[in-house]
């Protein structure tokens, strides 16, 4: 019994160990960040003599911060308007109609969840230069609308053959049209499903740099991974301003997850079980 | 067309549409591109053939970059699926702390491993030497981003850090779903704890670990945020894996658009193959109860 319980204080031990090492560079960084050059090369693992609020304010206009904020901020809402519209109406369809074609349609978008990025990526920006979407927000949250829907759709599908079809019927026969029964009925009750897309999503467009480093061209429509990557670039070992650029850039990210990171973890553990 | 099938294709249209213009165009228009020799500026191409192919063949960085890749995505199936089984294991039993464990881990994966890897940059060659100075540890004191041997394990460390809570947090959602009278059931049988982990919940668990292995192996085949922020593939080409040296072909050495989709062409059959295998084979073994 003695060395049972030896175990797990030494199992706890370590595992919380690990959460602090897991911690640790963002801590370093964020001490770090409030530092003279000079004093991160004399003491880097101790706080600041001084904390220089200056790095942040060089940060904050550097990076153009609001603006690439907005961009992003925009930019992922755009997409996921989009996607959520998009995937509920064709998923909460294809889950409702048993037909040849319906059958077909469904294999054609679960397909595509097997081809990686990398693979479209040369395609799509000789398609997306054809098309003249490149260098637009708007023109990037389409494309992400294109590549995100078939996971949602899949998504949707799932969930809408669990839900009893007698309400659409009924709404039906009280005289609703297949648009209203979708608008009134149907996505109201998608609402759970809607939640974990919104969060699969919201992390991967928020997170995603490669797409937007192959459309993007405009330092005003930069995204915040963008405008810290090409600073980054400039600033080279000037890290006192890197640290403090790389915290902001963070941010919002730090704040959404404390508000909601049981929704988030919640929404991530769903989402990777049903697909 | 019949009613039933023409209201599915109405409602179906807007992802439909991008779907195709933005996803399957692209990948087909990609397969046709590899059988060309366009750079990029040209509105016209060549066709040649499997000439491209061929030359992947003998394209010796390519051949290293497919090499470096295998070796991370070896590592990085047994490492993030090891570590992410045995957090899960250890938090579940905990009776306090559950929660702050899980939230604390879980949080890189919300992070960029843009700025995760600019973060672990610093780390590396900021903070590495001054632990080495204060402690006399000379492994902290090796060249960690410069030294490719060295700059595999940085590469592998800002990975793992990014994605082991994302695999926990499967594993936990799989380890909940145990019943808990299978496990009380074995105790009273006087099975130890290992006993009941190897017998009882590793048994039941097949299905979420079928899930890890697969994501680990699709996305560690496909990284490349972590590479490029932490050495775009340097020294020289020494730590390039496939998606960077296909990043690299097409759009900063040499613009060869059609030898680049190639190799892309080669990682998607790559990725479909070993995916596919690894699914049919771990299917096999899951059970039911």
């Amino acid at each position: 019994m003695n060395i049972k319980r030896l175990i797990n204080v030494v199992l706890t031990l370590v595992v919380t160990m690990l959460a602090l090492l897991v911690l640790a560079p963002l801590v370093l960084a964020l001490i770090n960040s409030f530092k003279s050059n000079g004093e991160i090369y004399t003491n880097i693992l101790t706080l600041p003599d001084t904390w220089l609020i200056d790095n942040y304010v060089q940060a904050f206009v550097r990076t153009n911060y609001l603006r690439s904020l907005g961009n992003t901020v925009f930019l992922v809402v755009l997409s996921l308007t989009g996607i959520v519209l998009a995937a509920s109406m064709a998923g909460y369809k294809l889950a409702r109609t048993k037909t040849k074609l319906s059958k077909i349609l469904f294999t054609v978008f679960i397909l595509s969840m097997l081809i990686p990025f990398h693979s479209i990526m040369i395609g799509l920006v000789k398609v997306t230069n054809d098309l003249h979407v490149r260098n637009s927000l708007v023109g990037l949250a389409v494309i992400y609308v294109g590549i995100g829907s078939p996971m949602a759709v899949f998504l949707y599908h799932g969930f809408t053959k669990n839900i009893p079809r007698e309400i659409e019927e009924a709404a039906r026969i009280d005289g609703c049209g297949e648009l209203q029964v979708y608008t009134k009925i149907v996505f109201p009750m998608l609402r759970p499903i809607t939640a974990t897309i919104i969060i699969l999503n919201a992390l991967w467009i928020w997170n995603d740099f490669l797409l937007p480093l192959l459309m993007i061209s405009d330092k005003d429509k930069y995204t915040i991974l963008l405008s810290t990557k090409m600073l980054f670039g400039q600033y080279s070992s000037d890290w006192s301003k890197i640290l403090a650029i790389l915290i902001l850039a963070l941010l919002p990210v730090v704040i959404i997850y404390v508000i909601m990171q049981k929704h988030i973890i919640k929404g991530v553990s769903d989402g990777a079980i049903k697909s | 067309m019949k009613r039933v099938n023409l209201s599915l294709v109405l409602f179906c249209l807007p992802a439909l549409l991008l779907y195709s213009t933005f996803v399957l165009f692209p990948a087909v228009d990609g397969f046709r591109l590899s059988l060309t020799n366009w750079n990029g500026l040209n509105p016209t191409s060549e066709y040649v053939g499997f000439s491209n192919y061929r030359e992947l063949l003998e394209d010796k960085m390519f051949l290293q970059s497919l090499l470096f890749t295998t070796r991370y995505v070896v590592y990085m199936v047994v490492l993030q699926n090891g570590i992410a089984l045995f957090l899960a294991i250890i938090i579940e039993s905990l009776r306090k702390g559950k929660r702050v464990l899980r939230t604390i881990f879980f949080f890189p994966n919300m992070i960029s491993m843009i700025i995760g890897g600019f973060i672990w940059m610093f780390i590396f060659t900021r903070v590495f030497p001054q632990i080495a100075e204060f402690t006399g540890i000379m492994l902290f004191n090796e060249s960690w981003i410069g030294n490719p041997e060295y700059s595999f394990y940085s590469i592998l460390i800002l990975s793992l850090w990014g994605s082991v809570g994302y695999l926990m947090i499967i594993y936990i959602a799989a380890l909940q779903s145990i019943p808990q009278s299978l496990v009380e059931a074995a105790e009273i049988d006087g099975a130890n704890r290992f006993q009941v982990i190897w017998h009882v919940v590793r048994p039941l668990i097949m299905n979420s670990i079928t899930i890890g292995i697969f994501i680990a192996l699709s996305s560690s085949f496909k990284v490349f945020d972590q590479v490029f922020a932490l050495t775009g593939g340097g020294p020289g080409t020494a730590t390039q894996v496939v998606s960077i040296n296909i990043f690299m072909e097409a759009f900063h050495m040499r613009s060869r658009y059609g030898y680049a989709s190639a190799k892309a062409v080669v990682l998607f059959v790559l990725i479909l193959t070993i995916t596919g295998i690894q699914l049919i084979v771990m299917k096999q073994k899951e059970v039911e109860y």
